[in-house]
């Protein structure tokens, strides 16, 4: 092919760049490796974002390093496809149980490097769904596993472990949770590139655990290209979602935020590693939403919505000054910007990482969009973070607009150390 | 081709099964020729095994690994490719059904052991090929010997006889709720249905070969613009539908005698009726299938409540199927205890799921946990029943 029509292959680079944002600096080594056998020439050579640009568009994601101290699908930026699914463990007894996590671990350390599933002869059924082919690509895949408190009632004599923190999640009040979407004894989240790969994953798993656990909700969600630029993905309220994060490339940010630390007070050490899972389920009346006008709108977020300036900035990850404005006069003091990261000393150990996706799941009684989003965040400590920074956004402005419906606390678990580990073994053994 | 006893056509969703099946082999042969089409002109792929009716994988050798073998088939007629240890006759992978000048691959794990491909082509004798030796302890996808029709002859004869008694206790049960209805004692109807519609719902193997009475028995109304209130629907459901939505003595009674005759014209007919070997196998799983879409979801509740003690009657006549096949798959599947294992576990799952009384709690009144424990041992059931359809499939030797 001439170089000319190669080159036109090259998208703008900057262009959905956040792509990128999930798979750091180490992701990039992988890229060749993925794409052996992929022909890409353009007339300078391409950059490893560019490569993983394609790679992002043709499905092939390169595969996330399953095994680490954490769990790799913690820290990393939304990717595009998500599904999160609570399970009811049903395993008999303790064993059962280990052997849930062995087999939830084992077919995810298979699904996040990819392969070829092994053949069966005429001995069964194909052992693989085949909805990504004859062999499977990992496609950015990440699977999270984390467990609920009601996995430490007395059926597998946990109750002696559970963390200090982890409790069912009660209703604030404006939620509506409903129980059957609400809680669950294990929650999975798979993320990766594209709907298939996410399907795929969740088909298998579910495959091999039938008699360990059973769903209990599920909900997908997607993220959405930065629009018109940018690295920040909007939500389903026409808002930029996630612009102000902890630095997940700071190791001492994520120690004092998101990971429990060893000998982590009131901790069972088994939780090292580990990191609050919270998922809110949230409804978001999109219709009343476009009913109100911009600057209403805008004063709930604290926002523009166009570029996602604070109100009192020109730049969009520019700090708002609240000292220079204590009565609200340029963002409410009821905004939710500003409620729920008042951005001061005293509140600055109640960050969270917030991974939010958005939910599109047909239609209500009334014929309006079921529409909403799929909040998850990860912290240290469920109280001090998620708890406090709820409790402020109590009785919002934005509330009118929002239903959070279900979801529940986890915690997601340590990561795999090696090959021999397997997700839950300090937490089991 | 290996189907015998061919059912007689009708909307019953196994047949459709069936049907997309053979579908799906259709168009897989339809892609591979483009696939093949595309690679014309340049060298053959590696792996490809040429075969026909006058040789079959004559040029071939492999050491142990995972392979992908291009099977292509230069005759001009249909034919199946086995890949079998030549000593024992065990069957290591298999392409059924592959079409003039196409091609199929054949996916297996090489281990240490004996090889050669063996060609059967309509109307020539099968042929087998040079046998290949692969030394070592390497272990490969395993061997297994194959079911023939000549296996499941017995097993089918045990079976058509299991059926006949079945029928016998299944008709004096319909005659006793038939009585009830036209003597106007619905309490009674209510008491006599279910134990009726155990039995049948117990023959569960024998649907395909029921033709058009397992619609008339033991039919749903789905398939009626009418719905529920279809004058074509009869049966069990209909008539559970009548004595638990308040219809009256009048109104049922023609529907409890045409269910009656239903039940003595397909008495009269199974003698002379033949079951479909490939159907036994099959059935291992899908009655269960049935179970876990239209009982345990409650779709199949049409007002007693029942749909585990139904759950429960499908677990016998799936353990039926067990106990004749046993012989065969003894041998063949590792994972048979695992098989009566999960059955156990759903069985005595179900059986906590029955009120103090002996009443059975519906599907949508037990708790959460209840529910959950319920649908995850019939699913993991499922999955262990799973092989043994592929396992007893007849084939040729």
């Amino acid at each position: 092919m001439p170089d000319s029509e190669q080159s036109e292959n090259v998208q703008s680079p900057r262009r959905r760049a956040f792509l990128l944002g999930g798979l750091g600096a180490g992701a990039a080594g992988a890229v060749a490796g993925v794409a052996g056998g992929y022909v890409y020439r353009a007339t300078r050579p391409a950059t490893a974002g560019e490569l993983a640009l394609k790679n992002a568009e043709a499905g092939l994601l390169p595969p996330v390093p399953f095994e680490g101290r954490y769990q790799a699908g913690v820290l990393p930026s939304p990717q595009r496809q998500t599904a999160v699914i609570a399970f009811d463990a049903t395993a008999e007894g303790r064993g059962e149980l280990i052997d849930l996590f062995q087999a939830i671990t084992a077919r995810a350390r298979f699904l996040t490097a990819g392969g070829t599933p092994p053949p069966v002869g005429i001995g069964g059924p194909p052992s693989d769904s085949g909805v990504l082919g004859p062999t499977v690509v990992p496609d950015g895949l990440t699977v999270t596993l984390g467990v609920g408190s009601t996995l430490f009632d007395d059926r597998y004599g946990l109750a002696g472990r559970l963390p200090g923190r982890l409790t069912p999640m009660l209703p604030f009040p404006n939620d509506y949770l409903d129980p059957a979407q609400t809680g669950g004894d294990l929650i999975l989240q798979l993320s990766a590139g594209n709907t298939d790969a996410v399907v795929h994953a969740l088909r298998d798993i579910a495959r091999h655990t039938r008699g360990g656990m059973q769903a209990r909700w599920r909900i997908d969600g997607f993220s959405s290209p930065a629009r018109p630029s940018g690295t920040v993905p909007r939500n389903m309220m026409g808002f930029m979602d996630g612009i102000s994060n902890p630095d997940t490339t700071s190791q001492a940010e994520m120690d004092s935020l998101v990971w429990i630390q060893p000998g982590g007070a009131g901790e069972p050490a088994w939780t090292a590693g580990g990191s609050y899972f919270v998922v809110r389920l949230i409804r978001m009346f999109v219709e009343f939403w476009d009913r109100v006008d911009i600057t209403e709108q805008e004063n709930m977020i604290g926002r523009r919505r166009d570029t996602g300036y604070p109100l009192d900035s020109m730049s969009i990850y520019a700090t708002p000054d609240y000292a220079l404005d204590p009565e609200g006069e340029v963002i409410p003091l009821t905004a939710h910007m500003r409620l729920a990261n008042p951005r001061i000393p005293q509140t600055a150990d109640s960050r969270i990482l917030r991974r939010a996706y958005n939910y599109d799941r047909g239609i209500d009684q009334v014929g309006d969009l079921d529409i909403g989003l799929v909040f998850t965040c990860f912290q240290q400590d469920l109280k001090r973070q998620f708890e406090t920074v709820q409790t402020r956004l109590i009785n919002e402005p934005l509330v009118d607009y929002i239903s959070p419906f279900g979801g529940g606390y986890f915690l997601a678990l340590p990561g795999v150390v090696d090959g021999t580990d397997y997700l839950g073994r300090a937490l089991l053994t | 081709m290996l189907i015998l006893g061919v059912g007689r056509l009708r909307s019953d969703s196994y047949l459709i099964g069936a049907a997309v099946r053979r579908v799906a082999l259709t168009a897989c042969a339809v892609m591979f020729a483009g696939l093949l089409t595309a690679c014309g002109g340049s060298a053959p792929p590696a792996n490809l095994i040429s075969v026909s009716n006058a040789g079959c994988g004559t040029n071939w050798h492999a050491g142990p690994g995972w392979y992908t073998f291009q099977i292509y088939n230069a005759a001009t007629e249909a034919g199946e490719v086995d890949l079998v240890d030549p000593g024992s006759g065990a069957v290591y992978a298999e392409v059924e059904t592959i079409g003039p000048e196409t091609s199929s691959p054949m996916r297996l794990d090489l281990g240490s052991g004996s090889y050669a491909f063996r060609c059967l082509f309509e109307d020539y004798d099968p042929i087998t090929g040079p046998t290949t030796v692969i030394g070592g302890h390497a272990h490969g996808t395993p061997a297994i010997l194959p079911i023939t029709n000549n296996d499941l002859l017995a097993p089918a004869k045990e079976y058509h006889a299991y059926v006949t008694a079945g029928l016998v206790t299944l008709l004096s049960q319909a005659n006793v709720l038939a009585a009830d209805v036209r003597a106007g004692n619905l309490a009674a109807a209510k008491s006599a249905w279910l134990p009726a519609h155990l039995t049948y719902e117990r023959l569960g193997a024998a649907y395909d070969s029921f033709g058009g009475f397992d619609e008339a028995i033991d039919g749903r109304p789905d398939g009626f613009a009418e719905g529920v209130n279809s004058p074509q629907w009869t049966g069990f459901y209909r008539l559970e539908y009548g004595l638990w939505h308040g219809q009256s003595a009048g109104e049922l009674t023609p529907i409890a005698n045409t269910l009656v005759a239903d039940i003595r014209a397909l008495q009269a007919s199974w003698p002379a009726t033949e079951i479909n070997l490939l159907d036994i196998g099959l059935r291992t799983h899908e009655i269960l299938e049935n179970a876990l879409e239209f009982q345990l979801t409650g779709h199949d509740d049409y007002g007693s409540g029942t749909t585990l003690a139904t759950t429960q009657a499908n677990i016998t006549g799936t353990l039926e199927l067990l106990t004749i096949l046993h012989p065969l798959l003894a041998s063949r599947y590792a994972g048979l205890p695992a098989v009566y294992t999960w059955l156990d576990r759903l069985d005595s799952l179900l059986n906590q799921n029955k009120r103090p009384n002996g009443q059975w709690i519906p599907v949508w009144k037990l708790s959460v946990s209840s529910r959950e424990q319920v649908d995850s041992a019939c699913s993991q059931a499922l999955e262990e029943l799973a092989p043994i359809a592929a396992i007893t499939e007849p084939r040729i030797i």
